[in-house]
């Protein structure tokens, strides 16, 4: 029952990470050593059978457009299905007008030329496992216009900055959509995942337009609470919404808890990605690896602690990581001690002898450079 | 792209049986090999990477899995406009009865028609259960120089090893000017890697003429080269310096995985210029537990390891739990080990599950013991 299409949208402009943004959109991100984070959103869509999928992209494509590819690899049908980049050019000279809402109404014939009654909307930015089916029945089921997911929360106060909530009545009807101000710790984490028709949508997207040039399509909806049936559903298993620099570092070593990982992955719910064709990972005499999640292609002398380490990394003797998440690619020399960092794809750490943040302020070392 | 007039056939019909138990099932080109691999991914890889578009694959004994591994051409990027990997198993034709390939020659000339559809100038026959990584393109590159008949790949082998294989006699030039099969006093150390090229007008006489011989026993080594000597044609010697191995045993695999653990290996799957394609498979990287102890290793994604493993080769899926050992061994796809077994110098075949406090192998073992049915753990 393929009666929903999908869209994969793009973060807001009040969502930025620190560092790694200036180098793609957060969709790009690589994410637990071999994976990106836009592959969560497709692999959920593809495997609910959704297999006409759009990806909306305003800026930086190339990383993105790179890894997508014809989308062979997310196992969607090569005929009939249809993974399809889309593009947001207007508003480049102000950054303000680029939103969803600006990317919808500029690819609109593309929107209109769908053939499912239905679309589900999930974000670039955040990560979690989710049968669509589920909650396109759920959906028409209930008789609801539009049904909003979310993730109920017990730290909202620290976490899930730049994240809206929802404040929902007692049948779990959405009274209203605000953002997280970071003043209650239990709240329910909007999880920027619609479903409704699809000509509900179109119509939410143009009057949208008309009543302000920068409503996105959650100002919308809020602002139809009253008038339309907009209900919440509720997810549970892992969810990180990678909003800032902070949650994409801590969503990472959240999954080196291989039983938290078990809430993510299943073997009947496959995450695909793009491959590179590693080798695995070559271990020697002096390697010391505890409490991590290693990718392939890694040649390990040194010590690993509680980190993420990317593909094809080469962690040399007497090498110290901690706490930390190395991107694909990067090469911690001999002796060198790595603490409470994110590594950017690429980066050499030669002549540094120490790079130790605090805990609760992770560094970054950017993409490509050599310390 | 069009890249050489050089048509590939991977002979891939071989049983394999000194394998035993790991070749009930599949035959010799589908045995895993080095963490995440078949080892006709070799071959395939090599010929992908070496530009060679078309690739037929022959196929005979259990061969089900081999040939829908080896359809999906796409893994190996085999599947441009005017490329493919081409499955051929024996099949019954207009003009003769369904019959089995009855030697490596016998499986080339009943696939004539296939070759002469795409018209090359020159086939390669290879041998799908070998491990190398060799530049086919060179090789041609030589073939056309010496403007040979045929040209044979050679690698230098022990001298006192020499007599297992088919032993080249060459001149100073690289001409081949005798060819003996398992010599018992051989002449030199060039070992024929059952690779081999032709200029295909040539080859295709003979095979038809091969067909008709009823002395024939239709074998590449035994028959084809012997009979291209005797009729005085050019063949050429080509020499490989390199890694390249012959499985044959479980002795023999084993230690070829064994191999991929010394730093700087010959064989060096990391080389990003000639990578070795395979199945992609969607499985999370490996997990490594708080209580691990990692040693000397070569694992892939999948794996979940809590205990030791020092001295071996994990394959896609290997799990090895909490207090359980592995050494000196290879744990092939979706093994698990349980608590506090100790596995030594063994192979353990795929999805094989190892019960709690249960000992297999023996460090002081003279042979590697092939694990491929579960063993009960010990209450």
């Amino acid at each position: 029952m393929a009666k929903a299409f999908g869209i994969v949208n793009f973060a807001g402009n009040h969502i930025r990470v620190e560092g790694m943004q200036a180098y793609r959109p957060i969709g790009a991100f690589s994410f637990l050593g071999r994976y990106r984070l836009i592959d969560f959103p497709i692999s959920n869509m593809s495997n609910s059978g959704i297999d006409h999928i759009q990806v909306y992209i305003r800026r930086k494509p190339r990383s993105l457009v790179e890894h997508l590819g014809t989308g062979r690899h997310y196992n969607i049908n090569s005929k009939k299905g249809k993974l399809h980049m889309l593009f947001s050019e207007n508003g480049v000279e102000n950054d303000i007008y680029n939103n969803d809402i600006a990317a919808y109404l500029e690819n609109m014939e593309c929107i209109e030329d769908v053939h499912y009654p239905y679309v589900v909307i999930a974000p670039s930015y955040m990560v979690y496992s989710m049968n669509y089916q589920n909650l396109l029945k759920n959906h028409i089921k209930s008789g609801a216009d539009i049904t909003l997911l979310y993730h109920s929360v017990d730290n909202a106060k620290e976490f899930f900055s730049n994240c809206s909530i929802l404040n929902l009545n007692r049948q779990n009807g959405v009274l209203s959509l605000e953002p997280n101000r970071g003043n209650v710790e239990n709240r329910n984490i909007f999880m920027d995942t619609y479903v409704m028709k699809k000509d509900l949508f179109i119509e939410l997207v143009h009057e949208a337009k008309k009543i302000s040039s920068v409503f996105t399509l959650a100002d919308i909806v809020n602002q139809k609470c009253a008038e339309l049936d907009i209900r919440g559903m509720a997810h549970s298993g892992f969810f990180a919404s990678i909003t800032d620099f902070k949650s994409y570092y801590h969503a990472n070593i959240a999954l080196n808890n291989y039983q938290t990982a078990r809430t993510l992955f299943d073997l009947n719910w496959p995450i695909y990605t793009k491959t590179n064709d590693s080798c695995p990972t070559q271990y020697f005499e002096t390697s010391n690896v505890h409490t991590s999640v290693i990718s392939d292609g890694c040649l390990i002398e040194g010590s690993i602690e509680n980190s993420i380490i990317g593909r094809g990394c080469i962690i040399k003797k007497g090498a110290v990581i901690k706490n930390s998440v190395i991107l694909p690619g990067c090469t911690i020399d001999e002796d060198v001690w790595i603490e409470n960092q994110v590594i950017d794809k690429r980066a050499q750490i030669v002549h540094a002898k120490e790079l130790i943040a605090d805990e609760n302020h992770p560094g970054y070392v950017r993409r490509g450079d050599r310390i | 792209m069009k890249h050489s007039n050089m048509l590939a056939m991977i002979l891939a019909g071989g049983r394999g049986s000194r394998l035993h138990e790991l070749t009930n099932k599949v035959a010799k080109p589908a045995v895993s090999y080095g963490g995440k691999y078949r080892i006709v991914d070799f071959p395939l890889s090599n010929c992908a990477n070496s530009g060679i578009d078309i690739v037929g694959v022959l196929t005979q004994y259990e061969s089900i899995l081999l040939n829908s591994y080896v359809a999906a051409g796409r893994r190996w990027g085999l599947d441009a406009k005017n490329s493919g990997v081409y499955v051929l198993p024996p099949r019954e034709k207009a003009d003769s009865n369904l019959d089995v390939y009855r030697g490596t020659a016998d499986a080339i000339s009943q696939n004539i028609d296939f070759i002469d559809s795409y018209a090359p100038e020159y086939v390669l026959i290879l041998s799908g259960d070998h491990i190398y990584k060799m530049d086919y393109d060179k090789m041609l590159d030589a073939h056309k120089e010496h403007q040979a008949d045929a040209t044979i790949a050679v690698i230098q082998v022990p001298i006192k090893e020499a007599s297992r294989f088919g032993i080249m006699n060459t001149d100073e030039t690289g001409r081949i000017v005798e060819f003996e099969e398992k010599p018992e006093h051989p002449k030199s150390n060039l070992a024929s890697m059952g690779i081999y090229i032709f200029n295909w007008k040539l080859l295709r006489r003979m095979l038809t003429a091969d067909m008709k011989n009823p002395d024939s026993s239709h074998d590449f080594g035994k028959d084809i080269i012997p009979q291209l000597l005797a009729d005085g044609k050019t063949l050429f010697a080509y020499h490989f310096k390199g890694y390249w191995k012959d499985v044959g045993t479980i002795d023999s695999l084993w230690e070829a995985n064994m191999d991929l653990l010394d730093k700087n290996n010959e064989l060096d799957l990391n080389d990003h210029t000639w990578k070795i394609y395979t199945e992609d498979v969607s499985i999370p990287p490996q997990y490594i537990g708080e209580t691990a102890d990692i040693k000397r290793a070569f694992i892939t994604q999948g794996c979940i390891i809590d205990g030791t493993v020092h001295n071996s080769v994990l394959f896609t899926g290997a799990r090895v739990s909490e207090t359980a050992k592995v050494i000196d061994s290879v744990l092939m796809p979706g093994v698990k080990i349980a608590e506090g077994a100790t596995v030594t110098r063994a192979l353990v075949a795929a999805n094989t599950k190892i019960g709690k406090g249960a000992v297999v192998g023996s460090a002081d073992s003279e042979h590697i013991e092939l694990v491929s049915k579960d063993i009960k753990g010990v209450e």
